[in-house]
C-alpha cells in the first residue's frame, strides 16, 4: 500500500480542500499562547497541576457524572467491568462531547427477573454537551437518551452510521444492545429494533469501521462469557472474590453489515467471525498488512487473542497464532482487556498494544511487514513499566507532539480485593502514560494523580489546542479529566469525512477511526504530533482506495479534508 | 513365606483341615473374604496351636482392612511361634492403621519393612531414622506416591526441628531472620518477608542468598527494577552462582536491556554449561538481539532436556515465531502443533 501511495506522490495530484473549522483559528491561537492559555480557555476546576507535566487532571463545570456499579456481597462479574465513555461531536459544532455509561442497580443477592432501575436518574447513561467556553451541560434528556432499557450499562461505541453527518452511538449491554441515531437536532432516536443490532448476551467494547468498503460504516460488537447473573457461582478461597474467566464458557462476537437504509445484517457467520468463540472484551481496526481492508484485533480475556484478517470478500480468517500476537512471549494466554492498533515506531505499519492483568506485562506486537508481529514488550521497555499493573483502556497518541505515540493506559486490577490474595499488587491504580522515545517507551512522572479503578478511555482533543486529551471511566465514580497543556512543539489534525481513512504526515501515519481502547469511542479526528515542523506534507489513502496528497499544508490547525469525487 | 507356612501346616493336617484350609484359600483368591473367614476361624478351631492356622485368619482380617479382628490371631502366632517375620509385618500393619504406631515399630523392624517402618517411626517423633528407612523403600519404589508424600512430611518435620532449633538458641541471628523472610514468602507474605531479609542483610550483609530471595520476592509481584537491584548484589556476592547470573540475565531482558542480558546469561551457561533455564532465557535474548539461527540451536538444546516441562512449551512457542520470522512456516506450524498438544496432555 505504501509504495502505491509513494507512486502516487510521483503523479499529479488534486488539489485538496482545505476547509479551517469555523471558529477554530481562535481556539487554535489561544492554545498556542501556551500551557496556561490553554487551559484558561477551557472552564473548570483545576484540581491537580503541575508545571512540567502536560496532562492536566480537571474537572469541568457541569460533568457531574458518578458511575453505579452496584458492588455486591454476591460478586456479580458485571459488577467490576463497566464502564464506556464516548467523545462525539454530536451536534457538529466543532467541540467534543462526553457521553458516559452506567451500570445499574443490582439487588445483594439480586431477584429474578433483574430490575436494573435505568429509569432512575442515578443510573443513567449521560450526554454532556460541550458549550463556547468549556462548561458542559448534561442534555441525557432532551436528547432522548435518558431510557437504556431494563439492562446493565458496558459500552459505547460512536460513528456516522447512516451518512448524514451526524456522529450515532452505539450502547453495548449486558443484556440488549442499544443503536441510538442521531436525528441532527439535538436529539437521538432509539432504532434498534429496525437497525437489527440489539445482539443480546454480554457485549462489551463495539465499533463501527467498514469492512467491505462500501461506503457504508458496519458494527462489530465484542461479546465476553457465557455467564448469566441467574446462575453466579462463588469464586475465591479464603477470599471470595470475581471469578476468573476459565470458569465460563467463551461465546462468539457479533458482525453486523450495513446494508443501508437504516438496517444492519448479522453476517456474523457469513463473513467467519461465528466461527470461533471468546471472552472478548476489547476490539479496535487497522490494515495490518496493507491490502487497504480493514482487519481486526480483539483482546479476549484468558485466552489466545484474536486477530481477524480481512479477506476482500467479506470473509475474515482468525490468523492471531501465524502473525504472532495470540500469545505472549512465553507463549502463555494473558487476560486481553483494551487495545491500541496503530504504529508506534513510525515505520508505516500499524502495531498492537493490548492490556491486560498484573503480572502479565502490557503486551506489545511490532508489526514487522509480510503479516507478522513481534513480541516487543521486552525491547521497547513497556515490560518493565508495566509489570506490575493492570490495564484497561488504552490509546497510542503523541500527547507532547514530538512526532511519537506515546502510550496512556486507565488502570486498576480487576478484583477489588487483590491486596488480601497477593500483598505486592494493588487495586486502584492511578492511569499511566509512558512516553515514546524513539520507540523505547518511559514512564511520564505524573505525581500525586489518584489511585481510582480506571476501566475505559477516550481520547481526543477536547479543547481544540492541537494537544491530545483524555477522559477515563472510573468504576463507581466520577471519570477524570485530563486536559493536556500542550507545548511548544507543532500539531495537525485532520477531519476527515470517512472513518477508515489512513493518513501519512511525514514519517507517522494514523488511522481515522474512534475504536480501540476499552468500552470505549474516541474523537475520530486524526491528530499529529509534528516537533519543529512548520509545513507538512499530508497523504490520504481512503478505504475506497483514493489517494489524495496536500502539500505545504501549514501546522498548528485543524483541517477539514472531504473525500475528492 | 505365607507359602511356606500353608507347606509345613498341611503337612500335619487331617483331611477335615486340609478341606477347610482349601476351602478358605480358593475363598481368599477368589476375594470372598467373608467366606474365607468363616473357614479359616474353623481351621482356627480344630487346630488352635497351629501358629499357620492363627496366621491365615489374621491374613484374611487384613485383606478385609478388619485390622482390630486381625491383631487377636496375630498376636497369638507370634505367641506360638515368635518367628514368622510375615505375622511380625502383618501385625504391625494392623496396629499401624489402628494408630498404634509405637507397638508397631517392633513388629516391622523383624519383618524388615522399610516403608511403613518408615511411616511409623515418622509418627512416633522419630523423624531422622524415618528419613533414611523411607528414602530406602523409595530406592525400590522410587515413584510411590505415599513414600514420597511422607519423605516430603518427614524431610519438612526434620527442617522444622532444626529451624525451631535455630530459633529457640539465636532468635536474632541473620540467619533467623534470613529463614523467617524464606516461610514468609512461601506463604505470600511479601512485606513481612521483605523485612526480615533486610534485618537479615543489616546483621550480615554478605550473606549469600538473602539478594536473591529478595529478588525472586520483587520478581514476584512485578516490581522489575528491584528484582535486578538484588540479583546484582546477589552476582557480587556469589560471583560463581549460575543461577543468580541467569536471574539477572532474565530480569534485563525483561528490562528491554538485550545486550547486558545476553552478557549475564553467557557468564551463566559458562559457569554451569547447558542448564535448561538458562539456555531459554539465552534464546529469548539470542532472538531478541536479532541473531534467530544461534536462537534456534539454543531452543532446540532446551527442549532435548525438557521435552514435556513448561520450560519445553515456551522453547516451543519461541521457536515458532523464529521459524515465521525466517520465513518457514511448515517448521512454525509444527512447533505451535507441538505445543498445543502439549498443553492438551497437561490438561
Amino acid at each position: 500500500m505504501r509504495g502505491t501511495l509513494a507512486q502516487a506522490l510521483l503523479r499529479a495530484v488534486p488539489r485538496l480542500r482545505l476547509v479551517p473549522a469555523p471558529g477554530r483559528a481562535e481556539r487554535r491561537r489561544e492554545g498556542r499562547r501556551g500551557t496556561l492559555r490553554a487551559c484558561a480557555t477551557f472552564s473548570g476546576v483545576a484540581i491537580l497541576a503541575f508545571a512540567t507535566q502536560s496532562l492536566e487532571l480537571f474537572r469541568p463545570t457541569g460533568i457531574d457524572f458518578i458511575h453505579r456499579h452496584s458492588p455486591t456481597a454476591q460478586k456479580y462479574l458485571i459488577e467490576t467491568m463497566g464502564g464506556g465513555v464516548a467523545l462525539l461531536d454530536y451536534n457538529q459544532d466543532g467541540r467534543l462531547d462526553v457521553f458516559l455509561v452506567n451500570g445499574g442497580k443490582l439487588g445483594d443477592p439480586v431477584k429474578l427477573p433483574v430490575h436494573y432501575e435505568r429509569r432512575d436518574p442515578a443510573f443513567w447513561n449521560r450526554l454532556y454537551r460541550q458549550n463556547p467556553d468549556g462548561t458542559f451541560t448534561d442534555v441525557t434528556a432532551a436528547a432522548g437518551l435518558a431510557d437504556a432499557g431494563n439492562n446493565y450499562g458496558m459500552g459505547v461505541a460512536a460513528g456516522d452510521y447512516d451518512n448524514d453527518g451526524f456522529p450515532d452511538l452505539y450502547v453495548t449491554n449486558y443484556g440488549r444492545n442499544a443503536l441510538y441515531r442521531n436525528n441532527g437536532n439535538g436529539k437521538f432516536t432509539d432504532v434498534t429494533a429496525a437497525a437489527g443490532v440489539a445482539a443480546g448476551g454480554w457485549s462489551a467494547s463495539a465499533g463501527f469501521f467498514d469492512y467491505d468498503r462500501d461506503g457504508r460504516l458496519d458494527l462489530f460488537v465484542t461479546r465476553y462469557l457465557d455467564w448469566d447473573i441467574g446462575r453466579n457461582i462463588f469464586c475465591g478461597t479464603p477470599f471470595h472474590s470475581y471469578c476468573r474467566p476459565d470458569k465460563f464458557g467463551g461465546v462468539t462476537s457479533v458482525l453486523f453489515h450495513n446494508v443501508g437504509g437504516g438496517r444492519f445484517r448479522d453476517v456474523s457467520a457469513a463473513s467467519g467471525i461465528a466461527a470461533l468463540k471468546g471472552k472478548a472484551l476489547g476490539v479496535a481496526f487497522e490494515d495490518y498488512d496493507g491490502d487497504g481492508f480493514a482487519d481486526i484485533f480483539v483482546a479476549n480475556d484468558g485466552m489466545e487473542q484474536f486477530l481477524f484478517h480481512n479477506k476482500t470478500d467479506g470473509t475474515f480468517e482468525e490468523r492471531a497464532l501465524e502473525a504472532g500476537v495470540a500469545f505472549s512471549d512465553d507463549g502463555k494466554p494473558f487476560a486481553g482487556m483494551g487495545v491500541a492498533f496503530a504504529d508506534y515506531d513510525n515505520d508505516g505499519r500499524p502495531d498492537i498494544a493490548v492490556t491486560n492483568l498484573a503480572l502479565e506485562k502490557y503486551a506489545l506486537y511490532r508489526n514487522e511487514g509480510g503479516g507478522q508481529f513481534r513480541y516487543a514488550s521486552l525491547t521497547s521497555g513497556l515490560a518493565a513499566l508495566t509489570a506490575r499493573s493492570s490495564g484497561w483502556g488504552v490509546g497510542l497518541y503523541d500527547f507532547d507532539n514530538d512526532g511519537w505515540k506515546d502510550l496512556f493506559v486507565a488502570q486498576s486490577h480487576v478484583l477489588d480485593n487483590v491486596e488480601k490474595i497477593h500483598s505486592g499488587l494493588r487495586y486502584l491504580e492511578p492511569p499511566a502514560l509512558f512516553r515514546n522515545a524513539a520507540g523505547r517507551f518511559e514512564k511520564a512522572d505524573l505525581p500525586r494523580l489518584p489511585s481510582v479503578a480506571g476501566r475505559g478511555a477516550a481520547f481526543g482533543d477536547l479543547n481544540n489546542d492541537g494537544y491530545m486529551d483524555v477522559v477515563v471511566s472510573v468504576l463507581g465514580g466520577p471519570p477524570l479529566v485530563f486536559l493536556n497543556h500542550g507545548g511548544k512543539n507543532h500539531w495537525l489534525t485532520l477531519q476527515l469525512d470517512r472513518l477508515g481513512a489512513r493518513v501519512k504526515v511525514g514519517n507517522q501515519w494514523a488511522c481515522a477511526t474512534t475504536s480501540g481502547s476499552y468500552l470505549s469511542a474516541g474523537d475520530p479526528r486524526v491528530h499529529f504530533g509534528l516537533g519543529s515542523v512548520q509545513r507538512a506534507t499530508v497523504e490520504i489513502l481512503w478505504p475506497g482506495g483514493k489517494e489524495q496528497v496536500l502539500e505545504n499544508v501549514p501546522v498548528d490547525r485543524i483541517v477539514t479534508v472531504k473525500e475528492p469525487p | 513365606m505365607m507359602g511356606a507356612v500353608l507347606l509345613l501346616f498341611l503337612l500335619q493336617v487331617t483331611p477335615e483341615l486340609k478341606q477347610h484350609v482349601e476351602a478358605g484359600l480358593k475363598a481368599k483368591n477368589a476375594g470372598d473374604l467373608d467366606t474365607a473367614i468363616r473357614e479359616f476361624q474353623r481351621v482356627v478351631e480344630i487346630a488352635p496351636e497351629m501358629p499357620a492356622a492363627q496366621v491365615n485368619l489374621g491374613a484374611v482380617y487384613l485383606a478385609k482392612k478388619s485390622y482390630r479382628e486381625a491383631i487377636p490371631p496375630l498376636r497369638r502366632a507370634l505367641e506360638l511361634n515368635p518367628d514368622l517375620p510375615g505375622a511380625h509385618g502383618m501385625l504391625g500393619t494392623a496396629l499401624l492403621a489402628l494408630g498404634y504406631a509405637s507397638e508397631s515399630v517392633s513388629h516391622l523392624e523383624k519383618a524388615g519393612a522399610d516403608d511403613l517402618l518408615g511411616v511409623a517411626l515418622l509418627e512416633t517423633g522419630r523423624t531422622r531414622e524415618a528419613v533414611d528407612k523411607l528414602e530406602a523403600a523409595l530406592e525400590k519404589r522410587p515413584d510411590d506416591p505415599d513414600l514420597l508424600y511422607y519423605l516430603t512430611q518427614a524431610q519438612g518435620r526434620l527442617s522444622k526441628q532444626v529451624f525451631d532449633r535455630l530459633r529457640q538458641r539465636h532468635p536474632d541471628a541473620a540467619r533467623t531472620r534470613q529463614l523467617l523472610g524464606d516461610a514468609h514468602a512461601a506463604t505470600g507474605n511479601r512485606e513481612a518477608a521483605e523485612k526480615d531479609f533486610r534485618a537479615a542483610l543489616e546483621m550480615r550483609p554478605d550473606l549469600r542468598g538473602v539478594h536473591f530471595a529478595l529478588g525472586e520476592l520483587f520478581l514476584g509481584s512485578g516490581d522489575y527494577q528491584g528484582a535486578e537491584r538484588e540479583f546484582r548484589e546477589e552476582t557480587k556476592l556469589a560471583p560463581g552462582s549460575a543461577a543468580a547470573a541467569c536471574k539477572l540475565g532474565a530480569m534485563l531482558l525483561n528490562l528491554g536491556r538485550i545486550p547486558d542480558a545476553l552478557a549475564e546469561l553467557r557468564r551463566a551457561n559458562a559457569l554451569e554449561p547447558d542448564m535448561p533455564e538458562t539456555l531459554l532465557e539465552l534464546g529469548k535474548a539470542t532472538a531478541a538481539a536479532g541473531d534467530l539461527v544461534p536462537a534456534e540451536k539454543l531452543l532446540r538444546r532446551v527442549i532435548e532436556q525438557e521435552p514435556a516441562s513448561a520450560l519445553g512449551e515456551s522453547a516451543h512457542y519461541q521457536l515458532a515465531q523464529i521459524y515465521r520470522a525466517l520465513k518457514r512456516p511448515a517448521e512454525a506450524d509444527r512447533e505451535m502443533k507441538m505445543l498445543q498438544e502439549m498443553r492438551k496432555g497437561r490438561k
